[in-house]
């Protein structure tokens, strides 16, 4: 039969509200498969068939995907298409079936098979060029897909790059907010792995070549890290430690992909950010350690000032003077003159071994101590053993404290020493020799074991003088570490005799300042100067 | 490939409730998805997430989640989640989940 123009527009005019409702259906799909779905519905409506199959493949070399179909059969006729019949509507001999194949828009294939009507007619001209419309109408809607999906995939893809930028400056500020051993490495790698995607990683912190710490991603991971995993590394070495990251297999909705730039990226600034974070962690806790050392070294030096006399009794017939220059990192050094209720003074000066709050505990101690047993009066000797016993329960194995003290009888100059370990103080003699009181004795605290510390008595004559110091003096350092020395201060003791005690004070403390040259004080300088007129 | 991901599953009245644990990426992403799709049929519209054991989601993962939303959102259903680690609550925000999905504090809360 043939047709006309006139004859096709008039049977053709009875499906052009149909076709309008199919494209709208078929446009409406968020899916190949959906819309296959959605086609079937069509075709069913139009042909009064349900013996429909549809099929897809990707390219010439896929194999054919069911999307719809019946039974197995129906995709044997697509296959069995000729590459010369493909592209057209064909039928079989009995005009019962039409099926084809359609090249889409974006060259892939969509294979159609239209069976048996229920009422067993064939297929006639017409449907064919109703079949051809709809498939047109198919792929027009298929393309209105694409370009949805294009569109979603550029929005998701933009948003994605927000989300990661958001992440990536979040992640910055939880870890700066952690400390390392604080879930940080968790944190850090549970990110890197999310923002590229990755299916898997590790984070390793190596120090001499042993493992110290392992943190995978997920937790159950084990050692299941091998070389043929498509990976991305970095690593930072911190303070001789090596901290080593790994991803491994990045994914995509049809398996493992290649890292992209943008991945390394991310990566890598996650492992600046964790770099950062330790050295922050670091730097804050030496803050907080020099805080607290300032702190105890304000402390110390407030016990050590209020230890210290305010200024030294007048002891009638002598010249007195003494001097403590504490050092930057407070000592425990030690002086005092105290007038003894039988009219005797006693001149005392200590130094703590250590520095800060302990060694000024340690003073606060002895200085507690002292006064106690001198108003009782009892043999030096004997006080000397008491307080060794009192200072070395009262300290650690390494502290001590080297101690020398001398009672002083004013009308006579006759002094009562005991010396527990101290620089030997010095007597200038009326001839201008120097005597070196050599009374000995281990420092407090060192052992407890009861024994007995040898007492010394001289006498000093009007004009002599006696200079007790602690090692500042002779062990200030200048700046190549050279020290000031016992001969020189020897010297300067004998060549500098001022009227006034408090002139030579002063004076040798200029004469160390000469020699240190503006080097910082090493150590507390302290000493008693005693003239007797 | 390393597997961290499990769930659960229940009907809750006419809300089917997924509970998920461990790390949401494509192969956690397609086991939500494949047990929405088991439910999908039966003609359930609401569904509630509980992501509370699930503290890591990429991209992929969440892809899979647009696309339940987008199926729902068809059948005029919705997807749900409760639960949320802050920052994936975030991802989810940048990610446009909650024009269509909606957070709750429990599967009580869904009308």
């Amino acid at each position: 039969m043939s047709l006309d123009t006139d004859f096709i527009t008039e049977k053709l005019s009875f499906h052009v509200k149909s076709f309008q409702e199919s494209f709208e259906i078929l446009s409406k799909s968020f899916s190949l498969s959906e819309m296959a779905n959605q086609f079937v519905k069509v075709l069913r409506g139009s042909f009064f068939t349900t013996s429909i199959g549809i099929f897809h493949k990707n390219d010439d070399n896929s194999k054919w995907v069911t999307l719809i179909a019946k039974d197995d059969n129906t995709i044997e006729k697509i296959r069995n298409i000729s590459e010369q019949d493909s592209l057209k509507i064909n039928s079989n001999p009995e005009l019962t079936e039409l099926y084809t194949i359609t090249k889409l828009v974006d060259s892939s294939y969509l294979g159609i098979l239209l069976g048996k009507k229920f009422d067993s007619t064939k297929y006639s001209d017409i449907d064919k060029i109703t079949f051809q419309i709809f498939i047109q109408l198919f792929d027009n809607a298929y393309q209105a897909l694409l370009s949805h999906k294009k569109e979603k995939s550029l929005i998701f893809d933009l948003n994605n790059k927000v989300a990661q930028l958001y992440n990536l400056i979040d992640t910055g500020i939880e870890l700066s907010n952690l400390h390392h051993g604080d879930k940080m490495m968790e944190l850090a790698i549970s990110r890197a792995i999310s923002l590229t995607n990755s299916s898997f990683g590790r984070i390793r912190v190596i120090e001499n070549d042993v493992v110290k710490e392992e943190t995978t991603f997920p937790p159950n991971l084990g050692n299941d890290i091998h070389k043929n995993h498509k990976s991305l590394n970095e690593k930072f070495i911190d303070e001789g430690i090596e901290y080593e990251f790994i991803l491994c297999e990045k994914e995509s909705r049809t398996g493992t992909v290649e890292y992209d730039e943008t991945d390394k990226l991310l990566f890598s600034a996650i492992v600046r950010q964790v770099h950062a974070a330790i050295q922050n962690d670091r730097f804050h806790k030496e803050a907080l350690e020099n805080e607290a050392m300032k702190r105890e070294l304000a402390v110390a030096a407030e016990i050590q000032k209020r230890i210290l006399p305010d200024k030294l009794p007048v002891i009638e017939g002598y010249d007195l003077a003494g001097i403590n220059i504490p050092s930057l990192e407070v000592s425990g050094d030690y002086y005092n003159v105290l007038e003894l209720n039988n009219g005797k003074f006693a001149l005392i000066l200590a130094d703590v071994t250590g520095k800060g709050m302990p060694a000024s505990l340690l003073v606060s101690t002895l200085d507690a101590s002292l006064q106690a047993y001198l108003d009782f009066q009892i043999p030096l000797s004997e006080m000397a053993v008491k307080l060794n016993s009192i200072v070395f329960r009262s300290s650690t194995a390494d502290k001590f404290i080297t101690f020398f003290v001398a009672v002083l009888e004013p009308s006579t100059g006759q002094l009562d020493i005991i010396n527990a370990g101290h620089n030997p103080p010095l007597i200038l003699r009326k001839d201008g020799s120097i005597e070196k009181i050599e009374a000995g004795g281990v420092a407090f605290g060192m052992f407890d074991m009861g024994l007995p510390f040898e007492g010394q008595k001289l006498t000093l004559e009007k004009g002599e003088r006696l200079f007790i110091f602690t090692d500042g003096i002779p062990e200030a350092m200048d700046k190549d570490e050279e020290e000031y020395t016992d001969e020189r201060l020897e010297q300067f003791f004998q060549d500098v005799v001022p009227d006034k005690a408090s002139d030579f004070i002063s004076s040798i403390v200029s004469d160390v300042r000469k020699h240190t040259h503006g080097e910082p004080q090493s150590d507390d300088i302290t000493a008693i100067y005693l003239i007797r007129k | 490939m390393v597997l961290d991901f499990e769930l659960t599953s229940e009907l809750v009245n006419d809300v089917l409730v997924i509970k998920t644990e461990g790390y949401i990426n494509n192969a956690g992403g397609e086991r939500i998805a494949k047990e929405f799709e088991k439910y999908l049929n039966q003609g359930i519209t609401k569904v509630l997430i509980d992501i509370e054991k699930s503290k890591v989601v990429n991209s992929i993962g969440i892809s899979f989640l647009i696309e339940i939303i987008e199926q729902l959102n068809e059948r005029g259903g919705k997807l749900y989640f409760t639960n949320l680690d802050p920052s994936i609550e975030k991802t989810f925000e940048i990610m446009g989940l909650f024009q269509f999905a909606e957070k709750v504090d429990s599967v009580e809360d869904i009308k």
